[in-house]
Protein backbone atom coordinates (compact mmCIF):
# COMPACT_ATOMS: atom_id res chain seq x y z
CA UNK A 1 0.00 0.00 0.00
CA UNK A 2 2.45 2.64 1.11
CA UNK A 3 4.72 1.64 -2.15
CA UNK A 4 1.86 1.95 -4.31
CA UNK A 5 1.81 5.93 -2.63
CA UNK A 6 5.29 6.23 -3.16
CA UNK A 7 5.36 5.54 -6.63
CA UNK A 8 2.45 7.76 -7.11
CA UNK A 9 4.39 10.57 -5.52
CA UNK A 10 7.05 9.76 -7.70
CA UNK A 11 4.91 9.83 -10.83
CA UNK A 12 3.52 13.58 -9.96
CA UNK A 13 7.58 14.21 -9.58
CA UNK A 14 8.29 13.04 -13.19
CA UNK A 15 5.24 14.88 -14.15
CA UNK A 16 5.65 17.93 -12.94
CA UNK A 17 9.45 18.05 -13.88
CA UNK A 18 8.13 18.21 -17.92
CA UNK A 19 5.61 20.87 -17.13
CA UNK A 20 8.21 22.54 -15.61
CA UNK A 21 10.07 22.14 -18.65
CA UNK A 22 7.24 23.64 -20.81
CA UNK A 23 5.92 26.81 -18.86
CA UNK A 24 7.56 29.51 -20.06
CA UNK A 25 6.51 32.37 -17.69
CA UNK A 26 9.76 33.52 -16.33
CA UNK A 27 9.82 34.67 -12.57
CA UNK A 28 10.15 37.75 -11.55
CA UNK A 29 12.69 37.76 -9.05
CA UNK A 30 11.79 38.89 -5.20
CA UNK A 31 12.80 42.00 -3.56
CA UNK A 32 14.57 40.52 -0.24
CA UNK A 33 16.22 42.70 1.52
CA UNK A 34 19.89 42.34 2.59
CA UNK A 35 21.06 44.14 5.34
CA UNK A 36 24.20 43.54 4.73
CA UNK A 37 25.34 46.01 2.38
CA UNK A 38 29.10 45.20 2.00
CA UNK A 39 30.40 42.19 0.16
CA UNK A 40 32.07 39.70 2.51
CA UNK A 41 35.65 39.64 1.57
CA UNK A 42 35.49 36.19 1.11
CA UNK A 43 34.27 37.33 -2.50
CA UNK A 44 37.45 38.19 -3.14
CA UNK A 45 39.16 34.53 -2.95
CA UNK A 46 36.58 33.21 -5.26
CA UNK A 47 37.61 35.80 -8.37
CA UNK A 48 41.29 36.05 -6.93
CA UNK A 49 42.59 33.36 -9.38
CA UNK A 50 40.14 34.30 -12.33
CA UNK A 51 41.30 38.01 -12.15
CA UNK A 52 45.00 37.19 -12.10
CA UNK A 53 46.46 39.74 -14.46
CA UNK A 54 49.89 38.25 -16.23
CA UNK A 55 52.55 40.43 -16.53
CA UNK A 56 54.09 41.78 -19.93
CA UNK A 57 57.50 41.35 -20.46
CA UNK A 58 58.43 44.61 -21.20
CA UNK A 59 62.41 45.44 -21.69
CA UNK A 60 61.64 48.53 -24.89
CA UNK A 61 59.33 50.22 -22.25
CA UNK A 62 61.18 53.58 -22.55
CA UNK A 63 60.99 52.84 -26.46
CA UNK A 64 57.94 51.75 -26.37
CA UNK A 65 56.52 54.67 -24.64
CA UNK A 66 57.89 56.95 -26.72
CA UNK A 67 56.85 54.95 -30.10
CA UNK A 68 53.34 55.19 -28.74
CA UNK A 69 53.48 59.08 -28.36
CA UNK A 70 54.50 59.24 -31.53
CA UNK A 71 51.60 57.07 -32.96
CA UNK A 72 48.99 58.86 -31.03
CA UNK A 73 50.08 62.27 -32.56
CA UNK A 74 50.34 61.15 -35.89
CA UNK A 75 46.69 59.95 -34.90
CA UNK A 76 45.82 63.54 -33.61
CA UNK A 77 47.94 65.52 -35.64
CA UNK A 78 47.42 63.82 -38.60
CA UNK A 79 45.14 60.95 -39.39
CA UNK A 80 42.13 62.89 -37.38
CA UNK A 81 42.06 65.68 -39.43
CA UNK A 82 43.11 63.88 -42.87
CA UNK A 83 40.23 61.19 -41.65
CA UNK A 84 37.59 64.00 -41.32
CA UNK A 85 38.16 65.48 -45.00
CA UNK A 86 37.65 61.33 -45.97
CA UNK A 87 34.89 61.05 -44.24
CA UNK A 88 33.12 64.23 -46.21
CA UNK A 89 33.79 62.66 -49.69
CA UNK A 90 32.98 59.36 -48.72
CA UNK A 91 29.69 57.70 -47.23
CA UNK A 92 29.69 54.66 -44.54
CA UNK A 93 28.82 52.66 -47.22
CA UNK A 94 31.79 52.88 -49.12
CA UNK A 95 34.04 52.86 -45.81
CA UNK A 96 32.87 49.47 -45.34
CA UNK A 97 32.72 48.37 -48.90
CA UNK A 98 36.71 49.23 -48.91
CA UNK A 99 37.45 47.74 -45.96
CA UNK A 100 35.54 44.60 -47.37
CA UNK A 101 37.55 44.71 -50.44
CA UNK A 102 40.71 44.23 -48.24
CA UNK A 103 40.12 42.14 -46.38
CA UNK A 104 39.22 40.04 -49.14
CA UNK A 105 42.45 40.47 -50.53
CA UNK A 106 44.26 39.00 -47.50
CA UNK A 107 42.20 35.68 -48.19
CA UNK A 108 45.61 33.40 -48.75
CA UNK A 109 46.94 34.52 -45.40
CA UNK A 110 43.73 32.93 -43.53
CA UNK A 111 43.60 30.36 -45.68
CA UNK A 112 47.13 29.28 -44.84
CA UNK A 113 47.12 30.39 -41.34
CA UNK A 114 43.96 27.84 -40.56
CA UNK A 115 45.75 25.06 -42.94
CA UNK A 116 48.61 25.00 -40.68
CA UNK A 117 46.54 25.06 -37.56
CA UNK A 118 44.64 22.30 -38.92
CA UNK A 119 41.53 24.50 -39.13
CA UNK A 120 40.30 22.63 -42.33
CA UNK A 121 36.47 23.65 -41.94
CA UNK A 122 37.48 27.50 -41.64
CA UNK A 123 39.78 27.68 -44.01
CA UNK A 124 36.89 25.54 -46.37
CA UNK A 125 34.86 28.10 -45.39
CA UNK A 126 37.05 30.99 -45.94
CA UNK A 127 37.83 29.56 -49.97
CA UNK A 128 34.10 29.83 -50.00
CA UNK A 129 33.90 33.39 -48.85
CA UNK A 130 37.11 34.48 -51.27
CA UNK A 131 34.99 32.59 -54.46
CA UNK A 132 31.69 34.10 -53.63
CA UNK A 133 32.48 37.41 -52.65
CA UNK A 134 35.04 37.97 -55.42
CA UNK A 135 32.90 37.31 -57.91
CA UNK A 136 28.90 37.80 -56.81
CA UNK A 137 30.69 40.32 -54.76
CA UNK A 138 32.21 42.40 -56.83
CA UNK A 139 35.85 41.84 -56.72
CA UNK A 140 35.63 41.94 -52.68
CA UNK A 141 33.65 45.26 -51.89
CA UNK A 142 30.35 43.67 -50.69
CA UNK A 143 29.99 40.56 -48.69
CA UNK A 144 27.05 38.57 -49.83
CA UNK A 145 28.83 35.41 -48.62
CA UNK A 146 27.98 36.40 -44.83
CA UNK A 147 24.69 38.29 -45.49
CA UNK A 148 23.22 35.69 -48.27
CA UNK A 149 24.98 32.37 -46.80
CA UNK A 150 26.32 32.79 -43.97
CA UNK A 151 29.86 32.02 -44.50
CA UNK A 152 31.86 33.46 -41.70
CA UNK A 153 35.63 34.85 -41.71
CA UNK A 154 37.52 33.01 -39.41
CA UNK A 155 41.02 35.96 -39.19
CA UNK A 156 44.07 33.37 -38.17
CA UNK A 157 47.83 35.00 -38.88
CA UNK A 158 50.62 33.69 -38.57
CA UNK A 159 51.40 35.11 -35.12
CA UNK A 160 48.35 33.03 -33.99
CA UNK A 161 49.62 29.63 -35.96
CA UNK A 162 52.88 30.66 -33.90
CA UNK A 163 51.33 31.10 -30.76
CA UNK A 164 48.96 27.75 -31.76
CA UNK A 165 52.37 25.88 -31.62
CA UNK A 166 53.00 27.32 -28.20
CA UNK A 167 55.59 29.94 -29.04
CA UNK A 168 55.46 32.40 -26.68
CA UNK A 169 54.83 36.28 -27.02
CA UNK A 170 58.28 37.51 -26.43
CA UNK A 171 58.86 41.43 -25.12
CA UNK A 172 56.26 43.70 -26.60
CA UNK A 173 57.04 45.85 -29.32
CA UNK A 174 55.51 49.59 -30.46
CA UNK A 175 55.73 49.64 -33.99
CA UNK A 176 55.80 53.21 -35.84
CA UNK A 177 52.18 54.00 -37.35
CA UNK A 178 51.03 50.33 -37.08
CA UNK A 179 50.45 50.22 -33.03
CA UNK A 180 51.02 47.50 -30.50
CA UNK A 181 52.71 44.25 -31.36
CA UNK A 182 55.28 41.92 -29.71
CA UNK A 183 58.47 39.80 -31.07
CA UNK A 184 56.47 37.06 -32.12
CA UNK A 185 53.71 38.97 -33.91
CA UNK A 186 55.98 41.69 -35.55
CA UNK A 187 58.21 38.18 -37.06
CA UNK A 188 54.77 37.22 -38.24
CA UNK A 189 54.62 40.04 -40.60
CA UNK A 190 57.30 38.83 -43.25
CA UNK A 191 55.30 35.35 -43.96
CA UNK A 192 51.92 36.91 -43.89
CA UNK A 193 53.25 39.67 -46.61
CA UNK A 194 55.06 36.73 -48.51
CA UNK A 195 51.45 35.15 -49.35
CA UNK A 196 49.93 39.02 -49.60
CA UNK A 197 48.29 40.34 -52.85
CA UNK A 198 49.09 43.72 -52.09
CA UNK A 199 53.06 43.52 -52.84
CA UNK A 200 55.38 44.99 -55.66
CA UNK A 201 57.46 41.94 -55.84
CA UNK A 202 57.66 39.73 -58.57
CA UNK A 203 55.18 36.58 -57.36
CA UNK A 204 53.46 34.04 -59.57
CA UNK A 205 49.99 35.35 -58.85
CA UNK A 206 48.59 39.03 -60.05
CA UNK A 207 49.59 41.16 -57.30
CA UNK A 208 47.74 44.63 -56.71
CA UNK A 209 50.26 46.91 -57.14
CA UNK A 210 54.10 46.51 -59.19
CA UNK A 211 55.98 49.38 -57.57
CA UNK A 212 56.99 50.44 -54.12
CA UNK A 213 55.26 53.83 -54.55
CA UNK A 214 51.77 52.05 -55.38
CA UNK A 215 51.85 49.92 -52.67
CA UNK A 216 52.63 52.90 -50.17
CA UNK A 217 49.57 54.60 -51.73
CA UNK A 218 47.89 51.40 -51.43
CA UNK A 219 48.46 51.19 -47.72
CA UNK A 220 47.98 54.13 -47.10
CA UNK A 221 44.28 53.86 -48.59
CA UNK A 222 44.28 51.09 -46.31
CA UNK A 223 45.47 52.54 -43.12
CA UNK A 224 42.95 55.63 -43.41
CA UNK A 225 39.89 53.66 -44.08
CA UNK A 226 40.82 51.42 -41.34
CA UNK A 227 40.97 54.90 -38.99
CA UNK A 228 37.71 56.17 -40.21
CA UNK A 229 36.08 52.53 -39.32
CA UNK A 230 37.94 52.24 -35.75
CA UNK A 231 38.24 55.69 -34.42
CA UNK A 232 35.37 55.79 -32.53
CA UNK A 233 37.00 52.30 -30.29
CA UNK A 234 40.31 54.23 -30.21
CA UNK A 235 38.93 57.51 -29.06
CA UNK A 236 36.92 55.06 -26.29
CA UNK A 237 40.06 53.57 -25.78
CA UNK A 238 42.06 56.55 -24.77
CA UNK A 239 39.46 57.85 -22.85
CA UNK A 240 39.08 54.77 -20.25
CA UNK A 241 43.05 54.63 -20.01
CA UNK A 242 44.74 55.92 -16.79
CA UNK A 243 48.00 55.72 -18.75
CA UNK A 244 47.81 55.04 -22.52
CA UNK A 245 50.95 53.30 -22.98
CA UNK A 246 50.80 50.26 -20.79
CA UNK A 247 46.69 50.22 -21.52
CA UNK A 248 47.45 49.88 -24.67
CA UNK A 249 50.08 47.17 -24.21
CA UNK A 250 47.58 45.21 -22.20
CA UNK A 251 44.42 45.21 -24.44
CA UNK A 252 46.67 43.97 -27.16
CA UNK A 253 48.27 41.11 -25.51
CA UNK A 254 45.30 40.02 -23.86
CA UNK A 255 43.71 40.27 -27.45
CA UNK A 256 46.28 38.38 -29.06
CA UNK A 257 46.09 35.63 -26.10
CA UNK A 258 42.05 35.09 -26.42
CA UNK A 259 42.33 34.49 -30.53
CA UNK A 260 45.37 32.27 -29.89
CA UNK A 261 43.15 30.41 -27.42
CA UNK A 262 40.25 29.90 -29.71
CA UNK B 1 8.67 -7.73 -5.50
CA UNK B 2 12.65 -6.86 -6.52
CA UNK B 3 11.24 -5.82 -9.80
CA UNK B 4 9.32 -3.40 -7.85
CA UNK B 5 12.21 -2.39 -5.59
CA UNK B 6 14.77 -1.89 -8.93
CA UNK B 7 11.63 0.34 -10.07
CA UNK B 8 11.44 2.72 -7.86
CA UNK B 9 14.89 3.15 -7.57
CA UNK B 10 15.18 4.34 -10.87
CA UNK B 11 11.78 6.53 -10.84
CA UNK B 12 13.57 7.97 -7.65
CA UNK B 13 16.84 8.95 -9.99
CA UNK B 14 15.09 9.94 -12.51
CA UNK B 15 12.78 12.34 -10.83
CA UNK B 16 15.75 14.05 -8.85
CA UNK B 17 17.88 14.29 -11.87
CA UNK B 18 14.78 15.99 -13.61
CA UNK B 19 13.98 18.00 -10.57
CA UNK B 20 18.14 20.04 -10.46
CA UNK B 21 18.11 20.05 -14.20
CA UNK B 22 14.91 22.16 -14.61
CA UNK B 23 16.40 24.39 -11.41
CA UNK B 24 19.41 25.17 -13.39
CA UNK B 25 17.73 25.38 -16.75
CA UNK B 26 15.23 27.95 -15.34
CA UNK B 27 18.07 30.07 -14.21
CA UNK B 28 19.69 30.22 -17.12
CA UNK B 29 16.20 30.99 -18.85
CA UNK B 30 15.20 33.66 -16.51
CA UNK B 31 18.31 35.30 -17.14
CA UNK B 32 18.00 34.94 -20.72
CA UNK B 33 14.75 36.76 -20.53
CA UNK B 34 15.65 39.52 -18.20
CA UNK B 35 18.57 40.34 -20.20
CA UNK B 36 16.66 40.65 -24.09
CA UNK B 37 13.93 42.54 -21.53
CA UNK B 38 16.48 45.08 -20.24
CA UNK B 39 18.03 45.18 -23.66
CA UNK B 40 14.76 46.42 -25.49
CA UNK B 41 13.90 48.81 -22.44
CA UNK B 42 17.25 50.27 -23.13
CA UNK B 43 16.72 50.41 -26.98
CA UNK B 44 13.40 51.60 -26.24
CA UNK B 45 14.88 54.66 -24.43
CA UNK B 46 17.73 55.59 -27.30
CA UNK B 47 14.75 55.12 -30.00
CA UNK B 48 13.16 57.94 -27.69
CA UNK B 49 14.15 61.00 -30.02
CA UNK B 50 11.90 63.18 -27.23
CA UNK B 51 15.23 62.87 -24.73
CA UNK B 52 18.38 65.04 -24.72
CA UNK B 53 21.80 63.25 -24.61
CA UNK B 54 22.12 63.56 -20.58
CA UNK B 55 18.45 62.36 -20.18
CA UNK B 56 18.88 59.88 -22.19
CA UNK B 57 22.36 58.56 -20.78
CA UNK B 58 20.64 58.93 -17.32
CA UNK B 59 17.85 56.66 -18.20
CA UNK B 60 20.29 53.45 -19.12
CA UNK B 61 22.88 53.83 -16.44
CA UNK B 62 19.67 53.28 -14.26
CA UNK B 63 18.64 50.38 -16.46
CA UNK B 64 21.64 48.77 -16.03
CA UNK B 65 22.58 49.59 -12.55
CA UNK B 66 20.86 46.90 -11.05
CA UNK B 67 22.30 44.40 -13.03
CA UNK B 68 25.81 45.54 -12.78
CA UNK B 69 27.93 44.80 -9.13
CA UNK B 70 30.25 47.91 -10.00
CA UNK B 71 31.07 47.87 -6.30
CA UNK B 72 32.85 44.34 -6.58
CA UNK B 73 33.91 45.52 -9.98
CA UNK B 74 36.09 48.11 -8.14
CA UNK B 75 37.60 46.12 -5.80
CA UNK B 76 38.65 43.77 -7.90
CA UNK B 77 40.02 46.56 -10.41
CA UNK B 78 42.39 46.61 -6.92
CA UNK B 79 42.97 43.34 -6.39
CA UNK B 80 43.00 42.33 -2.80
CA UNK B 81 46.00 42.98 -0.88
CA UNK B 82 46.12 47.02 -2.45
CA UNK B 83 42.30 46.66 -1.67
CA UNK B 84 43.01 45.83 2.16
CA UNK B 85 45.84 48.10 2.34
CA UNK B 86 43.14 51.38 2.00
CA UNK B 87 41.99 52.96 4.74
CA UNK B 88 38.20 52.67 4.57
CA UNK B 89 37.47 56.22 3.18
CA UNK B 90 40.18 55.71 0.76
CA UNK B 91 37.92 52.57 -0.19
CA UNK B 92 34.66 54.74 -0.36
CA UNK B 93 36.44 57.38 -2.43
CA UNK B 94 38.26 54.75 -4.63
CA UNK B 95 34.70 53.03 -5.44
CA UNK B 96 32.20 56.15 -5.69
CA UNK B 97 35.14 57.12 -8.71
CA UNK B 98 35.04 54.11 -10.22
CA UNK B 99 31.00 53.46 -10.54
CA UNK B 100 31.33 57.23 -11.65
CA UNK B 101 33.84 55.98 -14.50
CA UNK B 102 32.15 53.40 -15.29
CA UNK B 103 28.71 54.93 -15.79
CA UNK B 104 30.56 57.56 -18.08
CA UNK B 105 32.36 55.30 -20.06
CA UNK B 106 29.07 53.40 -20.85
CA UNK B 107 27.29 56.48 -21.63
CA UNK B 108 29.95 57.11 -24.37
CA UNK B 109 30.09 54.13 -25.57
CA UNK B 110 25.88 54.46 -25.92
CA UNK B 111 26.56 57.89 -27.72
CA UNK B 112 28.40 56.43 -30.64
CA UNK B 113 25.58 53.74 -30.77
CA UNK B 114 24.27 53.41 -34.48
CA UNK B 115 21.22 50.44 -34.59
CA UNK B 116 23.18 47.74 -34.21
CA UNK B 117 21.43 44.59 -33.39
CA UNK B 118 22.50 42.91 -30.57
CA UNK B 119 21.68 38.56 -30.47
CA UNK B 120 22.22 36.16 -27.52
CA UNK B 121 24.75 33.56 -29.52
CA UNK B 122 25.13 31.11 -25.91
CA UNK B 123 24.70 31.19 -22.22
CA UNK B 124 26.90 28.86 -20.09
CA UNK B 125 26.82 27.83 -16.40
CA UNK B 126 29.25 27.16 -14.45
CA UNK B 127 28.13 26.64 -10.68
CA UNK B 128 27.72 30.46 -9.58
CA UNK B 129 28.95 31.86 -12.82
CA UNK B 130 26.94 32.53 -15.86
CA UNK B 131 28.56 34.01 -18.66
CA UNK B 132 25.93 35.53 -21.47
CA UNK B 133 27.71 35.81 -24.70
CA UNK B 134 26.49 38.02 -27.12
CA UNK B 135 27.40 39.11 -30.97
CA UNK B 136 26.76 43.28 -32.15
CA UNK B 137 26.07 43.41 -35.39
CA UNK B 138 27.58 46.10 -36.87
CA UNK B 139 28.06 47.28 -40.65
CA UNK B 140 31.97 46.34 -40.71
CA UNK B 141 31.86 43.35 -38.69
CA UNK B 142 30.56 41.16 -35.76
CA UNK B 143 31.65 42.54 -32.15
CA UNK B 144 31.75 39.25 -29.86
CA UNK B 145 30.75 40.52 -26.09
CA UNK B 146 30.54 38.52 -23.19
CA UNK B 147 28.70 39.36 -19.85
CA UNK B 148 29.78 37.78 -17.46
CA UNK B 149 27.54 37.06 -14.15
CA UNK B 150 27.76 35.86 -10.71
CA UNK B 151 25.50 35.12 -8.23
CA UNK B 152 25.94 36.46 -4.90
CA UNK B 153 25.32 33.72 -1.57
CA UNK B 154 23.07 37.29 -0.21
CA UNK B 155 20.93 38.51 -2.49
CA UNK B 156 22.11 42.87 -2.54
CA UNK B 157 20.01 45.60 -1.89
CA UNK B 158 18.24 46.79 -4.88
CA UNK B 159 19.89 44.36 -7.15
CA UNK B 160 19.12 41.56 -9.34
CA UNK B 161 19.82 38.22 -8.56
CA UNK B 162 22.86 37.34 -10.90
CA UNK B 163 24.94 40.25 -11.35
CA UNK B 164 27.30 41.04 -13.89
CA UNK B 165 30.98 41.34 -12.76
CA UNK B 166 33.12 42.01 -15.88
CA UNK B 167 32.36 42.52 -19.68
CA UNK B 168 34.65 40.81 -22.15
CA UNK B 169 34.72 43.12 -25.53
CA UNK B 170 36.58 41.17 -28.31
CA UNK B 171 38.26 39.03 -26.36
CA UNK B 172 39.36 41.72 -23.57
CA UNK B 173 37.76 41.80 -20.00
CA UNK B 174 37.83 45.16 -19.19
CA UNK B 175 38.45 44.58 -15.97
CA UNK B 176 41.35 42.42 -15.78
CA UNK B 177 42.31 45.77 -18.34
CA UNK B 178 41.53 48.31 -15.66
CA UNK B 179 43.29 45.91 -13.12
CA UNK B 180 46.87 45.38 -14.89
CA UNK B 181 46.67 49.74 -16.01
CA UNK B 182 45.77 50.21 -12.27
CA UNK B 183 48.99 47.90 -11.23
CA UNK B 184 51.53 49.72 -13.53
CA UNK B 185 50.29 52.78 -12.42
CA UNK B 186 50.65 52.13 -8.95
CA UNK B 187 54.01 50.46 -9.51
CA UNK B 188 55.23 54.13 -9.42
CA UNK B 189 52.42 56.43 -7.89
CA UNK B 190 50.43 56.38 -5.00
CA UNK B 191 46.33 55.72 -4.87
CA UNK B 192 45.65 59.27 -4.00
CA UNK B 193 47.08 59.98 -7.84
CA UNK B 194 45.23 57.13 -9.16
CA UNK B 195 42.28 58.80 -7.61
CA UNK B 196 42.98 62.00 -9.01
CA UNK B 197 43.61 60.44 -13.01
CA UNK B 198 40.36 58.81 -12.16
CA UNK B 199 38.29 62.10 -11.20
CA UNK B 200 39.63 63.84 -13.72
CA UNK B 201 39.05 61.15 -16.26
CA UNK B 202 35.24 61.69 -15.26
CA UNK B 203 35.27 65.16 -16.23
CA UNK B 204 36.95 64.70 -20.17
Amino acid sequence: MLKNYVILLLLTLIVFNFTACTSKDAEVPQKIEVTQEEVADDDFDEFEEEMEVKEVSDPFEGYNRVMTNFNDGMYEHFFKPVNKGYVVITTPDVRVSIGNFFRNLYFPMRFVNNVLQGKFRYAFEETGRFLVNTTAGCLGFFDPAKKKMGLKSHKEDFGQTLGFYGVGAGPHIVIPLFGPSNLRDAISFFPDAAVSPIDYKKRDWPTLTQTWPGLIAVKSVEKLNEVSLYQNQYEEIRKDAVDLYPYLRDLYEQKRAKEIEE
Amino acid sequence: MMFKRVFIKILLVISILGFSNNVLANEQDNLKAHFLEELSDIIKIIDNKQFTKDERNTKIVNELTPMFDFKLMAKLSLGKKKWMSLSKEAQVEFVTLYVERMKNSYSSKIDSYEDEEVKITDIKRKKNRISLETEIATAEKNLKVVYKFYKPKKRKNDKDVWLIYDVEIIGISILKADKAQFKEFLRTKTIEALMEALSKQKTT
